[in-house]
């Protein structure tokens, strides 16, 4: 109760202004009802269009078939139907393909991972010698819309240059080529070329290789564009839908985006809620997990003068 | 410690700038060595080839007895304190003195000491657990100063480590590396463009212009006998007064006089000192003393003068140097010469 009007002195006291409203406009009525107004329908709006799918996902999940069928958009069912959960998790095989979705997504996101931070670190801290030819070669990559590329990608993949053993039906087959992300490693590089070059001098007169100096300066000091490349990974793995269709046959091998399309065909529509609601849990979980501890970071607070 | 040495040292960078011009300087066991100089006169340039940042053009450095050109930064046995601190932000104050030491496969035990008794002589031992962002300026920088004494190496390099703390915090710290400097008794070279810090720490001071070593002396030498017009000038506050000679009726049109302005007092000139009438323009009153700026002709001049001795602004006064205060320099290479006053 006490907050909002310590809150409003504390404004008055940091230059009179409610962000880019002075605080004489703000004592007007007509302003304050006008702004508190548009302040909390706004509000409301994306509660409705953030939270609102989600939610009657959540509440379809749970609702009979019937019920979803004839009123979809009431807000209490007649009645709820928990068995839906359960019959898609096992019946469905959700749990399966759930499973192979975590599995795609933790490789996925461990070969980008690898991949960025190492090339991002050989350009912008080692700087070899054809270092800007190399990057110019990356971000043209960039300019490649990824659709022109599946064909000979699945060729590759098919009969890789070198190994001659197909991969079709084989994680690697989304893995590899996910981690050759030059978006990633131009994300990356952006970052790593901020960090100050007088902690890396530190460092090599403390005692550090390019080894060292990788693992025990340059990635804990990087933990917030760690955290983006990831959510970034994560997201994409867990959303792609035509790769895995192309390369992954074998429906006991496909994650939840291949199969959910096909599971529709042939389940009641209560159960294929529920096995969606059951899939979005996952992403909603993780970030809820990690999403503090990845965007806070430790930056580079304290590190330098400033 | 050990003893540290330039042999015609150069440094030219890729784009052809030459940073430092053929160095030959010799800085003893255990000595304070100041680099001063203006910005870009090579003087960081010079520390940071002794560090093994920058590559060597030519020439050789030693430390001790071994030429260092190809030896890695970490093998040189130096520690460097930089400007801006350069802490590992994600480690905590212990971690980060104890970083150097646990490459060096030092023992628990004796890095455990040696933390200690730095955080002890640092009096930073309450926050050896924080991280770096939760100190202030003057406490990170000690930190940056113990992470250089744990390592226990054979020299110091400091790069203008006071340059980013507030003008209070920096006279103490001063005091405080001259004192840690003096006990540890490491060879030293420290880095600043502040001529005031230069001739406060050093034991020796290098003065440096344009990649160029233009005198090299104790505090004492630099400011009683520059060897030029530059050094003249750069050292002292305020600077030397330098006019040409023919102004106060010595010398000839090609010599410069060049008197400090403490020499400067008022009243007519006597035997054994020159005298001349000067406009007041301004006068800065600093307790003790007072700064009188001075109208000659053109020329402009400063004198410092005991606060007793009235001058008003906006009058003309007749003033006086002794003339074994007088300095003479050649006009055309601003060289000091041995000129009779």
């Amino acid at each position: 109760m006490i907050a909002f009007p310590l809150r409003r002195r504390q404004r008055r006291h940091d230059g009179g202004a409610m962000g880019l409203v002075l605080e004489d406009e703000w004592s007007r009525r007509s302003v304050r009802w006008g702004l508190g107004s548009a302040h909390r329908l706004l509000l409301l709006l994306l509660v409705v269009v953030g939270l609102g799918p989600i939610l009657w996902l959540a509440k379809s999940a749970i609702t009979p078939t019937i019920d979803t069928l004839t009123t979809p958009m009431a807000i209490f069912p007649h009645g709820l139907a928990w068995g839906n959960l359960s019959t898609a998790w096992s019946n469905v095989d959700v749990s399966l393909y759930l499973r192979n979705t975590i599995v795609i997504a933790i490789g996925s996101w461990a070969f980008q991972i690898v991949v960025a931070t190492t090339g991002a670190y050989a350009l912008s801290v080692l700087q070899p010698r054809f270092g800007n030819l190399i990057m110019a070669a990356l971000l043209t990559t960039l300019f490649v819309p990824a659709v022109v590329l599946l064909i000979p990608l699945y060729v590759e993949i098919v009969n890789p240059p070198l190994i001659h053993h197909s991969f079709v039906n084989n994680y690697l087959a989304i893995w590899l080529p996910e981690a050759a992300s030059a978006f990633n490693v131009v994300l990356m590089k952006r970052f790593f070329d901020n960090l100050p070059r007088e902690i890396f001098e530190a460092a090599r007169i403390d005692g550090c290789g390019p080894f060292r100096l990788f693992f025990s300066i340059v990635l804990p000091m990087s933990r917030p564009i760690l955290g983006v490349v990831s959510i970034f990974a994560v997201l994409a793995s867990f959303k792609d839908y035509l790769w895995p269709l192309l390369v992954l046959g074998d429906p006991n091998l496909q994650p939840l985006s291949v199969r959910l399309p096909q599971i529709a065909q042939f389940t009641p529509l209560g159960v294929f809620l529920a096995a969606l609601a059951l899939t979005c849990v996952v992403p909603i979980v993780g970030f809820l997990i990690f999403q503090r501890g990845f965007l806070r970071g430790t930056g580079l607070s304290g590190a330098l003068k400033g | 410690m050990a003893a540290i040495r330039f042999d015609g040292v150069t440094k030219i960078y890729g784009d052809g700038t030459l940073a430092v011009d053929a160095l030959d300087l010799a800085i003893e066991e255990g000595e304070f060595m100041v680099f001063v100089g203006p910005s870009g006169c090579g003087k960081t340039t010079a520390l940071r080839m002794v560090a093994g940042l920058e590559q060597i053009s030519g020439g050789t450095i030693l430390i001790g007895e071994r030429p260092v050109n190809h030896v890695s930064p970490k093998d040189r046995d130096i520690a460097m304190v930089f400007q801006n601190y350069a802490l590992y932000p994600h480690m905590t104050v212990a971690q980060n003195l104890a970083f150097g030491l646990k490459l060096k496969k030092i023992s628990k035990a004796e890095i455990a000491r040696r933390v200690r008794d730095a955080a002890a002589v640092l009096d930073l031992e309450q926050h050896l657990q924080r991280k770096p962002k939760a100190l202030s300026g003057g406490q990170r920088q000690r930190v940056a100063l113990g992470r250089a004494i744990v390592r226990e190496p054979a020299a110091f390099l400091m790069d203008e480590p006071l340059s980013n703390l507030d003008a209070a915090l920096r006279v103490q710290t001063r005091g405080e590396i001259l004192k840690l400097q003096k006990r540890l008794a490491t060879t030293t070279i420290y880095v600043t463009h502040d001529q005031v810090e230069a001739m406060t720490m050093g034991d020796r001071i290098a003065v440096m212009c344009e990649g160029r070593l233009l005198q090299l002396g104790t505090p004492e030498q630099l400011y009683t006998r520059p060897a030029n017009t530059f050094v003249a000038t750069f050292i002292g506050s305020p600077a030397m007064n330098v006019i040409p000679a023919p102004v106060l009726k010595l010398g000839s049109d090609s010599s410069l006089v060049g008197f400090r302005p403490e020499h400067i007092r008022v009243g007519s000139a006597e035997n054994g000192s020159v005298g001349f009438e000067a406009g007041v323009e301004v006068v800065e009153y600093l307790g003790d003393e007072q700064l009188a700026h001075l109208r000659l002709g053109e020329l402009s001049l400063v004198a410092k003068l005991p606060v007793a001795e009235r001058v008003e602004p906006g009058t003309t006064a007749a003033f006086a140097v002794a003339r074994e205060a007088l300095l003479f320099f050649a006009a055309d290479t601003g060289f000091l010469a041995d000129h009779p006053a």
